[in-house]
């Protein structure tokens, strides 16, 4: 065995989703037994409970052209895409130097971080509700934007 | 978490095949080597993506089966060191926590890369002592860590018979800084 290329390229958790439910993946254990092995079915269990579920590459698209402006590195724009965090705090450990790079001037009304998160909130979709969670504002906007989309 | 990785392999196609589609077989003895295993520092394989060449096809002598120069691309689960991952806390005790992603189990965060002030209590759940009171990272709860190191341990010649089961690839995560540690912690 020889590896030509460690790294031919990174996917999204969303493509490997994809991918995965073209093979013929479902969250119903017994219906994929013939088409994918079992260890793929994991994988795709986990990520059909993150936010890769909802998305679409429309939307995905439109985030990485509007956030443009923050200059945000490759893999810092995959990460957020892949767990969408949803506050300030959850996105400051994804951007290395956050304090330095995206400026937060309150007297000249200047925030790009909260910028950044209302960005994400509004074009990349939640991931869904767990049934035995209180998680609030679930069914906000971005299922609407994803309709306009569609 | 998950990249393309392009590999060369001479595959012999064992005889009992050699009736099926080419494609279909190839990518079924591929599927039978790579799935679900380990490769040192490319990742642990998840699926086989495409396949790009196929060349060869010869029988060597003495041999009954075909052997084929395939190149095909594999998804890996590889994060890359300094992501931010979700897992959920397995299990807690002296040497740390135990995280899992579900599909891959072996993330370890150390006790030095707890947060600072964390002590652990006597059930075994390590608590984060905060100003706003005491914090406890109670199992099957959401965790976001960051990824430190990746380590591939050489295979074992011999263990012991009640060590635990090797573990090829293990990830060493840490919840230490601002909107690490557990999701309930930051969440609004």
């Amino acid at each position: 065995m020889k590896t030509l290329q460690a790294n031919a390229g990174v996917l999204t958790n969303l493509e490997v989703l994809e991918f995965l439910r073209a093979r013929g993946a479902t969250s119903d254990p017994m219906g994929c037994l013939g088409a994918v092995a079992p260890s793929e079915c994991k994988v795709f269990d986990h990520l059909v409970n993150t936010g890769a579920c909802n998305q679409t590459r429309g939307a995905i698209d439109e985030f990485l052209k509007r956030c443009e402006k923050f200059k945000l590195a490759k893999a810092e724009k995959l990460n957020i895409i892949n767990l969408r965090p949803s506050n300030q705090a959850l996105i400051d450990p994804i951007i290395e130097y956050c304090e330095k790079r995206l400026t937060k001037d309150e007297a000249r009304g200047i925030d790009e971080v909260q910028e950044l998160v209302d960005l994400v909130l509004e074009v990349l979709p939640p991931p869904p509700a767990k049934p035995d969670e209180e998680m609030q504002a679930l069914e906000e906007t971005p299922t609407e934007k994803l309709m306009e989309e569609n | 978490m998950f990249c393309l990785s392009l590999i060369e392999h001479n595959l012999p196609l064992p005889p009992h095949l050699l009736n099926r589609p080419l494609l279909d077989a190839i990518k079924e003895e591929l599927e039978r080597l790579f799935l679900d295993k380990v490769i040192s520092n490319l990742g642990l394989c998840i699926s086989i993506y495409d396949i790009r060449t196929i060349e060869g096809g010869f029988v060597f002598p003495g041999d009954g089966s075909s052997t084929y120069k395939v190149v095909f691309r594999l998804i890996m689960f590889r994060p890359y060191v300094g992501e931010i991952l979700c897992g959920k806390l397995k299990a807690s005790d002296a040497n740390g926590l135990h995280l899992s992603l579900g599909f891959f189990d072996d993330i370890k965060v150390p006790v030095h890369l707890l947060p600072l002030k964390s002590r652990m209590g006597e059930d075994g759940i390590w608590i984060w002592e905060h100003e706003c009171g005491d914090l406890p990272m109670d199992l099957d709860e959401e965790v976001h860590f960051r990824v430190t190191k990746i380590n591939y341990p050489p295979i074992p010649v011999e263990q012991d018979a009640n060590a635990n089961p090797f573990s090829p690839m293990e990830i060493i995560g840490e919840i230490y800084g601002d909107g690490l540690g557990l999701l309930s912690w930051w969440a609004d």
